[in-house]
């Protein structure tokens, strides 16, 4: 386990301004991080080793369309449960690929949570805290990122990939955690090509070291060699941009994946994972179905299935899924209730995410909603559980403390448990 | 000519257990209406005044939502078509069943089970009827998904239909034989067949997969289909660019109107288009309903079109300029759909759905 390390993390109100005053001028992402990225803590931060792939579905997956069917009730709609690999597990029938692979999941049918909006309840799941806090608190993303990156990657470290339901951010632990932001298509952007070829570039990174160390021995402060590493990895950046480009494998893959955004976001992941990136969330949009649910669902799901159950099969077939924790999970759910408009709303009250690989138990059900759907029926999961969960099983404390100034902060509120049963 | 200025409620059917997605007349003085859940109730009309009718027959058979319904034009055979993946046919005529009963307001309600509510109200006392109940007299299982599309000629020996996998299927009406098929790319959101039975007009649309920049274009297609040997005939997609949730020939040939859904957007948009059957030219474009068109029916004058929308109106638009002649129901734009429509063969009644689970048959008279 990772341990607290808020003797290192304490960012001083002297050293803060310090900081600010130095990056006046549009160099803070660079200064602010080397505050939070000191090789002291650097050396002493204990690498994991894990990864965490985040499937991240915008706009509230329905639980009862997915993982939580109500054959036969009122809420049931139209789709039909089918049966898993599991005995005694049934998932929708618009999910066939993923039910070959139910012996992987921990199908968490209890989640409570208090966020039942779009914007608040991206912030929330994506955070673990509420938006109104009115505070600076970092995307899950970042905390692993943090925790499990390797600084030695020419990586970054937390890469989003399509429709993000959060901008949160680094928050406080600062921009050297900020996302690496791509889009549906998972391609760097044309500026990422570098102009020089790789000699070139080293030359003139030693060039610019000399300089800056002779400038430095005058001028001891930190920002400087935070300047300077974020120029080298900007440049070790530029040199790694293969691993994002997937195109001549992806002629292959697609098939199985599913010729789509999402599909090809999920295989861009499983070889950002394999490159060594610890965190990467693939977004999926679309599901917003106030109106027109079961048609909107059943689409969606024709682009998840494939490109779901390919990835943890990829991650499987390399041997990376029992180091690879893979998280499906959206802001919320939706009403058991359907609409006038043949659709269902926002609903935090019993809803459905889904665990899978490093260091989960799959082939489990855990908890339980009511016949209905309407409430939860048996170990309800609030955020604080949730994210918990998930920090354990990456080796993370998800206690652990860090500070804003003088303020401590926690990577989870206080009372919140790792759901033991769901651990492997 | 009739400008509908005296049309009025005569009735109010309940059926809240299950919102209602299609309706169809059966003669003048039935009514068929399906549901969500899978069944068919069928009222008759002609009841003393000031008695609302109750249903008189329950058809049972199918498993899953029903899309749409239809009689034929002899009045004896209601077809189906339904998420279970069926073309059913029912006896429209028959009287003759097992003794059964239905409970009208038997589901939830919209209102008090959203997020906003600590706990579910307990439900009403049931409305329960006694009527017949029948079973279908023929089920095509030749699709392989959600059966979305249903249309027939006016002479009653062709059916169409079609499926959320782009399957087309042409059928020989009387004999519930396929007689050929073909692929489309997308879903078949609605479908309509010429009254000579040589065109299918089909509006192709997957819903709610908005990529901006995807590897594939899920856009919506529009197509004119040779009914004979499945062949594109006219690619519309150019100029109609929408999904639609109805597409329907006049009964005399003259016009093909066309109307946008919608569909999981919460844009602005429900237009109706008027389309050349022949060159597939776009005659007009009427307002429709701002928030989105669900049905279409054209009166039997040969005159007038109604429309019904996701704004809890029914409109009736004049075919000649396209001006609306008359509006009922009160606009909302977040408000109770009017889902479905039908017009009995001799004009005079109207009979439209809404999403609460509702039929409202109004009188047409002048």
């Amino acid at each position: 386990m990772i341990q607290d390390l808020h003797q290192q993390h304490h960012l001083s109100r002297r050293s803060l301004l310090k900081s600010t005053l130095v990056t006046a001028g549009g160099m803070a992402v660079a200064n602010w991080g080397a505050l939070f990225h000191s090789q002291t803590i650097a050396a002493e931060a204990k690498r994991s080793g894990k990864r965490c792939i985040m499937l991240y579905m915008e706009g509230g997956v329905s639980q009862i369309d997915t993982f939580d069917m109500k054959p036969g009730r009122p809420t049931g709609g139209p789709f039909r449960p089918i049966k898993t690999n599991v005995d005694g597990i049934q998932i929708c029938e618009y999910l066939p690929k993923m039910a070959r692979h139910a012996d992987k999941l921990a199908i968490i049918r209890s989640m409570r949570t208090k966020s039942v909006d779009h914007g608040i309840g991206g912030y929330h799941m994506h955070t673990c805290y509420p938006s109104s806090e009115k505070f600076p608190h970092p995307e899950i993303g970042a905390m692993i990122a943090k925790y499990c990156e390797n600084p030695q990657s020419d990586l970054p470290s937390f890469v989003k990939l399509g429709p993000a339901g959060c901008n949160a951010g680094s928050g406080y632990l600062g921009p050297q955690y900020e996302p690496f932001v791509l889009g549906t298509d998972g391609k760097l952007p044309g500026f990422a090509n570098p102009s020089a070829p790789p000699a070139v570039q080293d030359r003139r990174a030693e060039l610019l070291k000399s300089f800056e160390e002779r400038y430095a021995k005058q001028r001891p402060a930190e920002p400087f060699a935070s300047h300077r590493e974020a120029e080298l990895r900007t440049i070790r950046l530029m040199r790694a941009r293969k691993a994002f480009d997937v195109a001549d494998e992806w002629t292959k893959a697609r098939e199985r994946y599913g010729n789509t955004p999402f599909g090809r976001g999920c295989f861009t992941a499983v070889k950002l994972a394999e490159a060594g990136v610890p965190f990467i969330e693939v977004g999926h949009d679309g599901y917003d179905s106030h109106n027109d649910n079961f048609p909107v669902h059943k689409a969606n799901l024709s682009v998840l299935d494939p490109a779901w159950s390919s990835l943890l099969q990829d991650l499987q077939d390399r041997g990376m899924l029992k180091d690879t924790l893979v998280v499906w999970t959206s802001e919320f759910g939706r009403t058991p209730a359907i609409n006038g408009q043949g659709g269902r709303d926002h609903f935090g009250r019993a809803w459905t995410v889904v665990l899978a690989g490093g260091g989960i138990k799959g082939g489990q059900v855990y908890g339980a909603s009511d016949r209905d759907g309407f409430e939860v029926a048996e170990k309800m999961v609030d955020e604080g559980a949730y994210f918990a969960t998930i920090y354990k099983t990456l080796g993370i404390n998800h206690r652990a403390k860090h500070y804003l100034g003088s303020r401590p902060i926690w990577a989870t509120p206080e009372g919140s448990k790792p759901i033991e049963e769901l651990l492997a | 000519m009739n400008d509908f200025a005296n049309a009025k409620v005569l009735h109010t059917l309940p059926w809240n257990s299950a919102y209602i997605t299609s309706l169809a007349f059966i003669g003048n003085d039935r009514v068929a209406a399906s549901s969500k859940n899978g069944e068919i109730l069928i009222w008759n009309l002609a009841v003393p005044a000031g008695k609302t009718p109750d249903p008189v027959r329950r058809l049972v058979g199918h498993t899953n939502e029903i899309n749409r319904i239809l009689v034929t034009p002899d009045g004896r055979t209601l077809i189906s078509v339904s998420n279970d993946r069926t073309v059913r046919y029912w006896d429209a005529t028959s009287d003759q069943g097992e003794p059964g009963s239905v409970v009208l307001n038997d589901g939830f309600l919209p209102k008090g089970v959203t997020e906003k509510v600590d706990k579910v109200p307990p439900p009403p006392p049931p409305i329960e009827v006694k009527l017949i109940v029948q079973k279908p007299l023929r089920d095509l299982t030749n699709h392989t998904e959600w059966v979305m599309g249903l249309a027939q000629t006016p002479d009653g020996k062709t059916l169409v239909t079609g499926d959320d996998q782009g399957v087309i299927i042409v059928w020989d009406l009387p004999a519930g034989k396929e007689l050929r098929r073909w692929q489309a790319t997308q879903w078949i959101a609605s479908l309509g067949i010429s009254p000579d039975g040589r065109t299918v007009a089909a509006s192709q649309h997957t819903p709610f997969i908005r990529f901006k920049n995807g590897l594939e274009t899920f856009v919506p297609h529009f197509h004119f289909w040779d009914a004979v040997s499945g062949q594109s005939k006219l690619d519309l997609s150019k100029e109609i660019k929408v999904g639609m949730s109805a597409v329907v020939y006049s009964p005399d040939g003259k016009w093909l109107a066309a109307a946008h859904g919608n569909t999981q957007t919460e844009k602005n948009e429900g237009k109706v288009f008027l389309i050349d059957p022949t060159t597939g030219n776009k005659i007009r474009e009427l307002a429709g309903h701002p928030v989105g068109t669900n049905d279409l029916a054209f009166h039997p004058d040969g005159k007038h079109l109604f429309s019904s929308g996701r704004d809890q109106q029914i409109k009736i638009w004049n075919l000649d300029d396209g001006k609306l002649v008359r509006e009922f129901g009160k606009f909302a734009d977040r408000g109770v759909w009017i889902g479905a429509l039908s017009i009995s063969p001799d004009g005079r009644r109207l009979a439209a759905a809404d999403r609460a689970g509702q039929v409202l048959i109004y009188s047409l008279t002048t």
